[in-house]
């Protein structure tokens, strides 16, 4: 049993929307099997308006007990550092949010705005956004490097643009029936469990990685990485092993990764140049290069597939 | 009597923080102030960065229409590099548009919209027990099942774009999917399911064809009256319960509507102008002024910025006109100075009129007489106009209404993708301007590009909930809801329900609501404070 309260700040909902795709367990189960009980919900919460203040005085009071904070969005902190770009139930966001992280059991960020800021804290960064307990690769965020929630717990961060239903679920789950000891989490707060293999585990063009044949938009087959700037090999998350709304995944309908559960998302700030396009020196080596490996020991192994006659693209036909 | 203030923060179940301030002078809203509370500045980000940026960047405004904005973002490209669009590229799109579109319908109806009409206000109603009993969240016989068949016309967003939401897969020139035939077939069964688990059975009580042809709004009150199926289908209700509730007797607005509209059809738009969107758009677009149709010119639109916390700037530009927006400071509903500044939207307007945006403007502009072949003709809430009006019933009605017609369209596209076609043509990169525009869910959605020196120079977004919750103009004139609240009964200050309904009858924001009551025994399973 827990009691969970979500709050939206800098947000787009898309998140909350993820959430309700969610399937094993759906929302519905979430609340009639698994004991969660949310207290309130900007996009769904009945009460309005007073009643919505007066919850939350409750709880930072101690009357109403709140188990997990669910925290969507980025802290937004502008102008100079008043919060008051992001007003919510007639204070600046970020001063209820400071009050709720010394009751709440656990704080759960989920997204890249609450995770460290994502494409609110892209420069100028507009709205002085920043993450719950990071900001881009930084440690320290709005609560400080140092900040533990009442279950002792510093931030957990379920990364993602959205993040995906089931990093959310499982996680609440856990919480709910006491069990978030068995979840590890990383050095930028995400839990192991779904942020330690890469997207490129399960992608369909792994062959065509492995061999150098590359695509392209509007093609089957073909590696995105050396072209339009795929980050899958340097990307931790399920997605390929769970796959998005049952179905797909970016990779598989042939869509590059865009890295989104890496801190720094969206990465190089969208400098001119970098969007859906791969970064290269000298317009032949890629700037980036798969986790775990030199660049040199890449550029070796790469070009001597490059140039194998043998390489035949592993496509599937239309039919 | 006095007239009272009542200040509500936040509003909630809408998308975004809203706020509202309403004067209330014996039970009745005389004065309503809609204030959008929160800022990010997703325009000035986007600002000398890469052309392409707002294919990433604008999806994340709102997670509900991120498919929407990217139609609008890839669309402003195609305009300002002239590309070229296969036939596949445009059917995928508009596969795309439309599949978000269809989820957003029980979503919202049910999440957002129907668990109002469970509360306790219209306890004396003699339909109330019915409605509690189905539209209840988590425990209502139909909620659940409306909620989890919303799932699946995004499962079909994902087979061609990755995943819902958040994806990027419209690009200029084309899209980035080649899909085979086992996309398309799985994409058919998806589809199929939506049709049998809710729609048919649940929604309609009747086939889609048989719904299709009703005209006028005597067809729909005989549709009702019909038969039992389609007398209790849960549109039935809605229809019998809007009624007995009196949805249809407040929450009118401006009365005046615009459309940017949407699906670009696939033989009609292989070269992307300007200039030619409007004829090959299959749900029109236009501006209905309450008496005539107008067509849509996107030139005629400005922003208005006296009573938003941006700095000044000439009243009435145009986008491709106005500046980057410069943050002022803001103060809570409590403290704001209404006569001043007051909100983070702007006020945008059509000609100088503001303009209600939304699908009630859609289903208005295909009841034009003027639609061509390609386009919807859909003569119904031409007539629900004249004999109803504007009101939260017509609103809500108009927002339903679209599904079967959506679910229809998406299964032709489907057939008529050409697998051994092309579905993206790589677009040269150059300077200049771009317009692009759609119909999110939730109404009229367009965007602006200037690009100079191979990056951004200027991108204006206009969204449809800037249309409707947008503040006063540079003459006062209020926006749409703030209009829409006048006039609007409150029967207990405490629980201003009303002004939540008015403001969610705008298509706002669709997420299922965690409160409940347990329809058997009465027991709340969550705490809602009375």
């Amino acid at each position: 049993m827990a009691n969970v309260l979500w709050l939206q700040g800098g947000a787009c909902s898309g998140n909350t929307m993820s959430f309700l795709n969610a399937e094993e367990p759906t929302v519905v189960e979430l609340i009639t099997d698994f004991g969660l009980n949310i207290l309130w919900h900007p996009t769904t919460g009945l009460q309005i308006g007073d009643q919505v203040q007066d919850l939350l005085k409750d709880i930072i009071s101690g009357k109403v007990q709140m188990d997990i904070l669910v925290y969507e969005g980025s802290i937004i902190q502008g102008p100079d550092n008043t919060g008051t770009m992001n007003f919510f139930a007639d204070r600046p966001m970020m001063d209820w949010v400071k009050d709720l992280s010394k009751v709440a059991g656990y704080v759960v960020a989920i997204g890249d705005c609450a995770t460290w800021g994502g494409i609110n804290a892209v420069a100028p960064n507009p709205s002085e956004s920043t993450g719950l307990q990071f900001l881009k690769k930084n440690k320290g965020g709005f609560l400080g490097a140092d900040y533990v929630s009442k279950g002792g717990l510093p931030v957990i961060n379920i990364p993602g643009c959205p993040a995906h239903p089931d990093w959310i679920t499982q996680i609440l789950v856990a919480i709910s029936v006491g069990r978030i000891g068995d979840v590890l989490i990383d050095d930028y707060h995400r839990p192991k469990t779904f942020f330690t293999n890469f997207v490129q585990d399960g992608c369909t063009n792994v062959t065509n990685f492995a061999q150098k044949v590359d695509g392209g938009f509007g093609r089957r087959g073909g590696c995105l990485f050396y072209e339009v700037g795929c980050r899958g090999p340097m990307t931790r998350a399920s997605c390929n092993n769970i796959l998005w709304n049952r179905q797909s995944s970016k990779t598989r309908s042939n869509h590059p990764c865009l890295g989104c559960t890496e801190p720094g998302f969206p990465h190089h700030d969208l400098k001119k140049g970098s969007v859906f396009n791969t970064m290269k020196y000298l317009g032949t080596f890629p700037k980036e290069v798969p986790e775990g490996r030199t660049k040199l020991a890449y550029y070796m192994e790469a070009g001597f597939q490059k140039v194998m006659p043998t390489n035949k693209p592993i496509t599937e036909t239309s039919k | 009597m006095s007239i009272t203030e009542l200040n509500i923060s936040p509003v909630g179940r809408v998308e975004g923080d809203l706020d509202v301030k309403v004067y209330i002078d014996n039970g009745k809203v005389t004065r309503a102030h809609t204030q959008a509370a929160m800022f990010r500045g997703f325009e000035k980000i986007m600002e000398g960065k890469d052309p392409q940026s707002g294919l990433i960047v604008t999806p994340r405004i709102c997670g509900i229409c991120g498919g929407s904005h990217l139609y609008c973002a890839s669309s402003a490209l195609d305009t300002a590099w002239g590309t070229k669009l296969t036939p596949n590229a445009l059917l995928l799109r508009a596969i795309g548009q439309a599949s978000e579109t269809l989820q957003s319908i029980p979503r919202w109806f049910y999440a957002i919209f129907a668990t109002d009409l469970a509360n306790k206000k219209y306890a004396d109603k003699p339909l109330y027990k019915e409605v509690v009993k189905r539209w209840s969240a988590y425990v209502g016989e139909t909620f659940q099942v409306g909620l989890t068949a919303s799932g699946l016309p995004v499962q079909i967003y994902a087979l061609f774009g990755g995943q819902w939401p958040h994806s990027s897969y419209m690009v200029p020139g084309g899209v980035m999917c080649a899909p085979t035939l086992k996309d398309i077939t799985r994409a058919h069964a998806i589809l199929t399911q939506f049709k049998n688990d809710w729609l048919e059975p649940v929604w309609l009580g009747c086939s889609i064809e048989r719904y299709m042809e009703i005209k006028t709004w005597d067809d729909m009150l005989d549709w009702v009256d019909e038969n039992e199926s389609q007398k209790n289908s849960d549109l039935g209700l809605l229809i019998r319960a809007g009624i007995e509730f009196g949805l249809d007797k407040f929450g009118q607005g401006v009365g005046k509507f615009l459309a940017t509209g949407t699906y670009l059809h696939k033989d009609m738009y292989n070269n992307p102008t300007i200039e030619g969107r409007n004829a090959a758009l299959i749900s029109s677009s236009g501006f209905f002024d309450g008496e005539n149709y107008h067509e849509f010119d996107h030139m005629k639109i400005s922003e208005h910025v006296k009573h938003s916390w941006y700095k000044d700037q000439e009243d009435g530009l145009h986008p491709w006109d106005e500046p980057l927006p410069t943050p002022t400071k803001s103060q809570t509903l409590h403290d704001s100075n209404f006569d001043e500044k007051y909100s983070w939207s702007k006020a945008p307007r059509y000609d100088g009129h503001a303009a209600e945006a939304g699908p009630l403007a859609r289903v208005i502009m295909n009841a034009n007489p003027a639609n061509k072949d390609h386009q919807i003709q859909d003569p119904l809430f031409g007539d629900i106009m004249k004999k109803l009006g504007p009101s939260v019933f017509t609103r809500v009605l108009a927002r339903v209404h679209e599904a079967p017609r959506i679910y229809k369209f998406i299964e032709q596209w489907l057939s008529e993708i050409d697998l051994d076609g092309e579905f993206y043509i790589k677009p040269v990169e150059k300077d200049g301007k771009g317009f692009g525009a759609t119909e999110a869910a939730r109404g009229a959605l367009a965007h602006w590009i200037e690009i100079k020196d191979g990056v951004i120079k200027n991108y204006q977004v206009m969204a449809p909930t800037t249309w409707n919750v947008g503040p006063q103009d540079g003459d006062d004139n209020p926006g749409p809801i703030e209009t829409a609240l006048l006039g609007t009964s409150i029967e207990d200050p405490s629980d201003p329900v009303e002004v939540g309904i008015v403001a969610r009858s705008f298509d706002s924001c669709l997420v299922c609501t965690v409160h409940a009551h347990d329809a058997e025994s009465g027991v709340e399973l969550s705490r809602f404070k009375l």
